[in-house]
């Protein structure tokens, strides 16, 4: 299989949907690392999963539900926003979404 | 007579019970530990001593006034330990060794450490780690590295290498850890202490600032097997806040292993897990391991496991899709700094992750990952259709020399990769001190069935009763 190669670009529109600003240095960086990983990954290919299916998790469990009752223990408006920097009237104050 | 810091859990239990000390002078003995090593090895990130010192006042009342009995219903009464800095604890600072996360104190506590504080725990602190939980060293902490107290030029491994630091230090007499592949039994291995990683879902995860949501797994660091396997009937058990905590009932571990018998028992040795490039000494020491249980009569069958380089795909493509998708909440609006203060390695894992889950690319690398991790649980249940457990050896090596993994990409996915077959198929391992090499201990682990933990640390007990690695202790010299 040829080398898979991540270009500075497709690092950069990884970087915008996490939210990460990157310096060109970076971006540079990344690129390196990420080609570099993805070869390693390959390895998968040799492994014929055409019948297997996934699994996503382990434990065998399916459906846990709990009894429909009061929940005690939540925590009070105050703590919740104790490690807000930004709040007003007991709210959080974020940027507009909406209106941009 | 040991100091009161170096006693393991069961004695130090024993020696409270019995009013031979008080918790106070359990407590102040750590600290005073504390005080004369962790500058040199950096193991906490966070002292909580003033409280600490509080609760063995009262710890030391309740024993006064009710003697033996206030054992019953708190069975860790008075007993200092350490915590590793991810469990969430109320109104304790809580980072995960990250910058993003300074500052935030948590409004409410993990379950884990409830459990062990209702029982009467004393924290003495948080612990280093690497930040997030991304590394096998501890040298991706946001705030500074801590040093193997065996030789403070090499790293101590990680991700909970400041727990594995505090208990081989005698700072504390246990420490608690999470695991998601190698973060207990690697820090152990390299630290000669004892890691117990549990079953995925047999101790909550509610609380634990989480890494790979389908592999995290928080455990006991110990300075014995049975002093893991009296915190982990503790902690472990159904939680209504973890939905993936097994509803099967937590056996009395500690009983079950008291006077456990290896007859009749089969081993399995991989080949795979030998066949990779190891230190020639680490193998001789995990062979010498296995010849051990043969002479203590366990049946050691060789057999076959599939490549542990598949593992080291898997678990790359599935832990950096899961913390991208975990790290997305950390917006800097609710808690924390935004997220600019993210670390490289944070950052590296997030954006990857980001792209193995980005359409066009999901079946490429998340759906195959889940393919042939399903591969990898076949195997093993094939494996257990011969064998009681598996033996191996944990790291592929002895502790690094720090700076030795700052130009590899995937170290922590390296050097874990005998631990990551085991992660991904959510079973139980343990590593104990097995030996020496030029002076730095060597791990081996062995890995069971699905909730078998009482098999894993019966099995590892003997070992302990029949040799004395796991009582070496290191000089900590401090740097010239």
């Amino acid at each position: 299989m040829s080398e898979l190669i991540i270009t500075k670009e497709q690092v950069k529109r990884i970087a915008h949907l996490c939210k990460l600003q990157l310096t060109e240095a970076e971006l540079e960086k990344f690129s390196q690392m990420f080609t570099q990983t993805l070869a390693v990954i390959d390895v998968l290919n040799e492994l014929d999963t055409s019948d297997v299916p996934e699994t996503y998790q382990v434990t065998g469990l399916g459906n846990v539900f709990q009894e429909d009752v009061e929940q005690k223990g939540t925590l009070t408006q105050e703590e919740v926003l104790k490690n807000a920097k930004n709040k007003k009237r007991g709210l959080i104050v974020t940027k507009g979404v909406f209106d941009r | 007579m040991a100091r009161l810091n170096e006693l393991n859990l069961i004695d130090a239990l024993e020696g409270l019970k019995t009013g031979r000390f008080t918790s106070t002078e359990l407590v102040t003995a750590c600290y005073e530990q504390i005080e004369q090593f962790d500058p040199v090895v950096k193991a906490f990130v966070t002292f909580t001593k003033e409280r600490a010192l509080e609760q063995a006042k009262e710890a030391d009342d309740l024993i006064q006034k009710e003697g033996g009995k206030a054992f019953e219903k708190k069975p860790l009464l008075g007993i200092p330990y350490a915590c590793k800095d991810n469990f969430s604890t109320t109104g304790i600072e809580t980072t995960a060794s990250s910058n993003i996360l300074k500052g935030y104190f948590p409004p409410y506590e993990s379950t884990v450490t409830t459990r062990v504080n209702e029982a009467g725990g004393i924290m003495l602190g948080k612990t280093n780690m690497d930040a997030f939980a991304h590394g096998s060293s501890t040298e991706t902490s946001d705030f500074f590295k801590t040093l193997n107290p065996w030789d403070i030029s090499r790293v101590p491994g990680g991700s909970s290498g400041g727990s594995a630091v505090a208990v081989a230090s005698d700072m504390c007499i246990f420490a608690l850890g999470s695991e998601t592949a190698g973060s207990i039994r690697g820090p152990a291995a390299w630290c000669g202490v004892t890691g117990m990683k549990p079953t995925y879902g047999r101790v909550s995860r509610y609380g634990v600032i989480a890494m790979a949501s389908s592999t995290d797994s928080p455990g006991p660091l110990t300075k014995t097997v049975d002093d893991a396997a009296y915190v982990l009937e503790i902690i472990a058990g159904k939680d209504p806040f973890d939905a993936t905590t097994s509803p099967k009932s937590v056996p009395e571990y500690s009983g079950f292993i008291k006077d456990f018998d290896l007859k009749g028992f089969k081993i399995g040795r991989p080949r795979s897990y030998f066949e990779i490039d190891l230190e020639d000494e680490v193998r001789e020491i995990v062979e010498s391991a296995v010849k051990k249980y043969e002479e203590l009569g366990a049946e050691i069958v060789d057999m076959d496991l599939l490549d542990p380089k598949y593992s080291i795909a898997v678990y790359t493509i599935l832990q950096r899709s899961e913390v991208s998708s975990n790290l997305a909440r950390l917006d800097g609006i609710r808690y924390g700094q935004n997220r600019e203060a993210f670390g490289m390695e944070a950052r590296k894992r997030m954006m990857l992750g980001a792209y193995t889950l980005s359409a066009g690319y999901y079946d490429a690398y998340y759906s195959k990952a889940q393919k042939v991790r399903t591969l990898i649980i076949e195997d093993f249940n094939e494996a257990y259709k011969k064998v009681d457990l598996v033996i191996g050896p944990t790291m592929p090596s002895i502790a690094l020399k720090l700076g030795e993994s700052d130009n590899s990409p995937m170290f922590g996915e390296l050097m874990d990769v005998l631990a990551e077959p085991s992660a991904i198929a959510g079973l139980p391992g343990i590593s104990i001190n097995a030996g020496f090499s030029r002076g730095m201990p060597v791990g081996v682990q062995l890995i069971g069935q699905q909730l078998t933990e009482g098999n894993v640390m019966g099995v590892a007990k003997v070992f302990q009763q029949n040799t004395d690695f796991h009582l070496n202790r290191p000089v900590i010299k401090s740097s010239e």
